[in-house]
């Protein structure tokens, strides 16, 4: 290799097109995404004045440490635990429900699809909203409950409700790659399963659930990482005790002024969902 | 001077070679077949040809122009694809006149020699429909319509019946052969198939592993195969493997003596003969002295219809034999003892 | 076993719509108490009209999502074609930077935008005395920054169904790369290509986090503007731009199905 024949000269001359049709977008995403998380990290070692001004020089770990802090231990905890149980609800609600769409006639399979589609396209923010019009102290749930004699629900501003808003808003992430993965399946493989004498149970087990796990990994990937990082949700359903990672990073910011410490709570979070990518993509999956 | 010129063209992907110093000719006008095993480096031979691939070595020459390193647009070839490429967000019509177009031809020889061209494969009532509303057999009409409009020098196809159920191709495998020598344009065609590149071919290069083993009239590969690849691949054909005794004497695996025609040069020999060429005789049959004949046992009898097969245990060597279906044939039993019986020149030795 | 599954799906389709529908009905409560149902009126529809706030939010989100998914389309296509169609120095990286602002959650890329511009402004501003400040303009242009993947993907998704053949069909047929790009690839990619822009129209109308942290003042968007209505309670107001907003994802989706309904099929379908 190495030659310089003339088709290396050619192939040379392709990979400089490629190159060249790349490079706005490349440029851009250097300039508008590799500087700013560079800017981040930078940030993220630098130290605060008294005033809340961020000083630039005066490098150091004490964002860092501040990490360990049994608070943020706290809220990473109640972070990791609300979007784990996102997940594992979407899952459970999603895999029957994908499988229920892609075992209906074509026809029916595409209208379902569509009513799937709606909410997924609806506005994120006015999803959430409606529960906390639904959830508010005298609202329509609340108003059901008295009239059954079960008297007021107290569920907004607290971990339940911003579970339920974590689960409405992300479902659709999970039922999507559900569908797809459940429907390209090879059923004929299904009943070759079943012929061999294995029962429904023993078929969906050893056939069907490891021929959709790429598409429960995917599934799982987009609901955990936005979850996991939910600002919009914990802000409208959520109270004082319910702060989570997201409006933790951004009081940061927009309340306490202190941006070395929030950049530091930037560059752990990536790290997280880097590695829970890293983890996905080892594992095999490849289409988000 | 011939329509296409390869001269000791090779081509590398990274570290394997795909066509390894490889030369041809092909003669103007003439359909030339490219036959071979998948794998074999015979579509990236027509890529070469077509400008899709460049060669890492060697020279590609169209009518003496070297072509090598021109984009497939700059070449005076035309390719009938596989898969069709026939394109879906155009009618029949507009995919025939695409080349014709990019050549900037007046429109309204544009269109004359769109219908011109649709009547050739009789598709002209379909000039406003989809490809895809088209069945697998007009939508090959169509791509083979949409290349020679543009009048090539050569046409490349690339098993281009591949897609069809067994009746069609053998009516389009007809037609096309037709068409060639209608329009007189050379024909480099690709296949695996070699009962379609027997059928079909003025010559055949028989291609494995990136070599070109042997070029020739289907004749002369079907009854001459010179190596044991081109023997074994196409057609059935017993090899039978001997020690060379002297310049037409061969002695095979089990100890009997037969004759060939031609010297074998090494003394490890081996010795090719197609079934349909052997016979079986009774030893009170007397089969004359000049023949070759192997004393043996049949195993197997296999009924094809047209045919019957057998398999003849000769000790230490076992032949296949086919004996057409003709009236009067003495069928033979499992467990009959047989002489096989050849002529000399049915015989060919092949190297491997 | 099938009718828990058609139970359940039923239970997620109301789970899906019922909250929506209440959040539709009650903005037509003329009541100004969201929770007591007094009777049907549109007047909160007019109020919407008056209010130069909400006025001015809709325009601002408006222009934003408009640039940035004209701009992301573009640079997002020709990103995917590159990506999807050669082979290049650099091309394994930048496949990873195209997929990170994907995976990075929000509040992180609201971070990274913040502190970049901050920056970046500060240095502009030094250099060449002008006093520029956040606003549409930063807005658009964080938009962009992570429009462009989604598109790429999007368009990458369709270009992978897309038969190589047909490219090369036309080319064989004297097209040059342009023409080839013209007439065949990009009439086959455009439902990819439109379907990009949807996702990326979307999305940006649905933006809170990141806006908020590079808006300056006056360059509210309405997701914003609406973010910060809602975290002082509910309103009847809220109720109705909420309807208004859902209207226009609605609108979005039948578009959405309609580019991807085009029956073009990408060839290489008859084996």
């Amino acid at each position: 290799m190495g030659d310089a024949s003339p088709e290396a000269a050619a192939a040379k001359a392709e990979a400089m097109r490629g190159f060249l049709i790349s490079l706005p977008s490349y440029l851009y995403l250097v300039l508008f995404f590799a500087v700013p998380f560079v800017i981040v990290l930078v940030y993220s070692f630098a130290s605060r004045s008294s005033t809340g001004r961020t000083v630039l020089g005066d490098w150091n770990l004490v964002s860092y440490k501040r990490l360990f802090d049994p608070l943020v231990a706290q809220i990473a905890f109640r972070s990791l635990w609300l979007a784990l149980a996102t997940t594992l609800l979407c899952l459970v609600v999603a895999y029957p429900f994908a499988y229920f769409i892609a075992t209906r006639t074509p026809r029916v399979r595409n209208a379902l699809l569509i009513l799937v589609m709606i909410p997924f396209w609806s506005n994120f923010l006015v999803r959430t909203y409606a529960w906390r019009v639904l959830l508010g102290s005298d609202g329509p749930v609340s108003q059901i409950t008295q009239v059954l004699g079960l008297g007021e629900t107290r569920l907004l501003f607290t971990v339940w409700a911003i579970l339920i808003g974590l689960v409405y808003g992300f479902l659709p992430f999970m039922v999507l790659p559900l569908y797809a993965a459940i429907e390209r399946m090879d059923w004929s493989l299904v009943e070759a399963a079943r012929d061999l004498y294995a029962s429904g149970w023993t078929a969906f087990r050893k056939v069907t659930w490891p021929l959709t796990t790429p598409g429960v990994i995917a599934g799982s990937i987009l609901v955990f990482i936005p979850a996991l990082g939910a600002y919009v949700t914990p802000a409208i359903l959520g109270g004082a005790r319910t702060v989570l990672l997201g409006d933790y990073i951004v009081d940061q910011f927009l309340a306490a002024r202190n941006w070395p410490y929030g950049s530091a709570l930037s560059v752990a979070l990536m790290t997280v969902m880097l590695f829970a990518t890293f983890v996905y993509f080892r594992a095999g999956g490849r289409n988000l | 001077m011939p329509a296409v010129e390869l001269i000791g063209v090779t081509k590398r992907f990274g570290e394997v070679i795909a066509v390894d110093r490889l030369d041809l000719a092909v003669d103007d006008g003439e359909f030339f077949s490219l036959l071979g095993p998948s794998g074999c480096g015979k579509t990236t031979t027509l890529r070469l040809i077509a400008g899709f691939e460049f060669p890492t070595a060697g020279s590609v020459r169209i009518h003496g122009r070297e072509v090598g390193l021109e984009p497939p647009n700059r070449r005076p070839v035309n390719t009938v694809f596989q898969s069709y490429a026939l394109f879906p967000h155009m009618t029949v019509a507009e995919n025939v006149a695409f080349g014709l177009e990019m050549r900037r031809l007046p429109s309204a020889e544009i269109a004359e020699r769109v219908r011109k061209a649709l009547d050739m494969v009789q598709l002209a009532h379909r000039a406003d429909a989809r490809p895809s509303q088209l069945s697998g057999g007009q939508q090959q009409r169509v791509a083979l319509a949409r290349a020679l409009v543009c009048e090539p020098e050569v046409l490349l196809l690339d098993e281009p019946l591949g897609a069809l159920d067994l009746k069609l191709r053998q009516a389009m495998q007809v037609e096309l052969k037709d068409l060639q020598e209608r329009v007189g344009i050379t024909f480099v065609y690709v296949t695996h198939d070699q009962q379609e590149a027997l059928t079909m071919s003025d010559r055949i290069g028989v291609m494995n592993e990136g070599r070109l083993l042997q070029v020739g009239r289907p004749e002369d590969i079907y009854e001459r195969p010179t190596s044991r690849f081109v023997a074994d691949f196409i057609g059935d054909i017993n090899l039978l493997e001997g020690r060379r005794v002297d310049s037409e004497t061969v002695e095979l695996v089990g100890g009997h003596k037969i004759r060939v025609l031609g010297d074998p040069s090494s003394s490890h020999v081996t010795v090719a003969v197609r079934p349909e060429r052997l016979e079986l005789m009774s030893d009170s049959d007397r089969p004359p002295d000049r023949l070759n004949r192997l004393p043996g046992r049949v195993i197997r009898r296999t009924y094809l219809g047209d045919v019957i097969g057998y398999r003849v245990d000769c000790g230490g060597v076992v032949v296949e034999v086919k004996e057409e279906n003709r009236s009067g044939l003495v069928v033979r039993q499992v467990g009959d003892d047989v002489l096989v019986v050849w002529e000399p020149e049915a015989g060919g030795i092949v190297v491997d | 076993m099938e009718r828990l599954l058609a139970a359940n799906a039923w239970a997620v389709f109301a789970f899906f719509y019922l909250p929506i529908l209440v959040l539709i009905v009650l903005s037509f409560n003329e009541n100004r108490n969201v929770n007591i149902w007094t009777g049907f009126s549109t007047r909160w529809y007019g109020e919407i009209l008056d209010n130069a706030d909400v006025l001015r939010a809709l325009r601002n989100s408006l222009v934003v999502a408009g640039v940035s998914t004209v701009c992301s389309t573009a640079l997002g296509t020709a990103a995917a074609l590159a990506v999807e169609r050669f082979r290049f120095r650099g091309r394994r990286l930048f496949d990873g930077l195209l997929y990170l602002p994907i995976i990075i959650p929000d509040v992180t890329m609201a971070v990274m935008m913040l502190l970049f511009f901050v920056q970046a402004l500060d240095l502009v501003n030094g250099l060449l005395g002008t006093r520029l400040n956040l606003g549409l303009a930063t807005i658009s242009l964080s938009h962009i920054a992570f429009n462009i993947s989604f598109v790429a993907v999007v368009v990458r998704a369709r270009l992978g169904q897309l038969d190589p053949a047909i490219e090369e069909a036309a080319a064989d047929l004297y097209a040059g790369r342009w023409q080839v790009f013209r007439r065949v690839t990009l009439p086959l990619i455009l439902p990819g290509v439109l379907g990009g822009a949807l996702l990326a129209l979307t999305l940006s109308l649905d933006d809170v986090v990141i806006t908020s942290f590079v808006s300056g003042p006056g360059s509210t968007t309405l997701p914003v503007y609406v973010f910060g209505l809602v975290r002082r309670g509910v309103t009847p107001l809220i109720n109705a731009v909420s309807t208004v907003m859902l209207l226009g994802s609605m609108l979005l989706v039948g578009l959405s199905l309609m580019v991807q309904r085009r029956p073009a099929t990408l060839g290489g379908g008859n084996r």
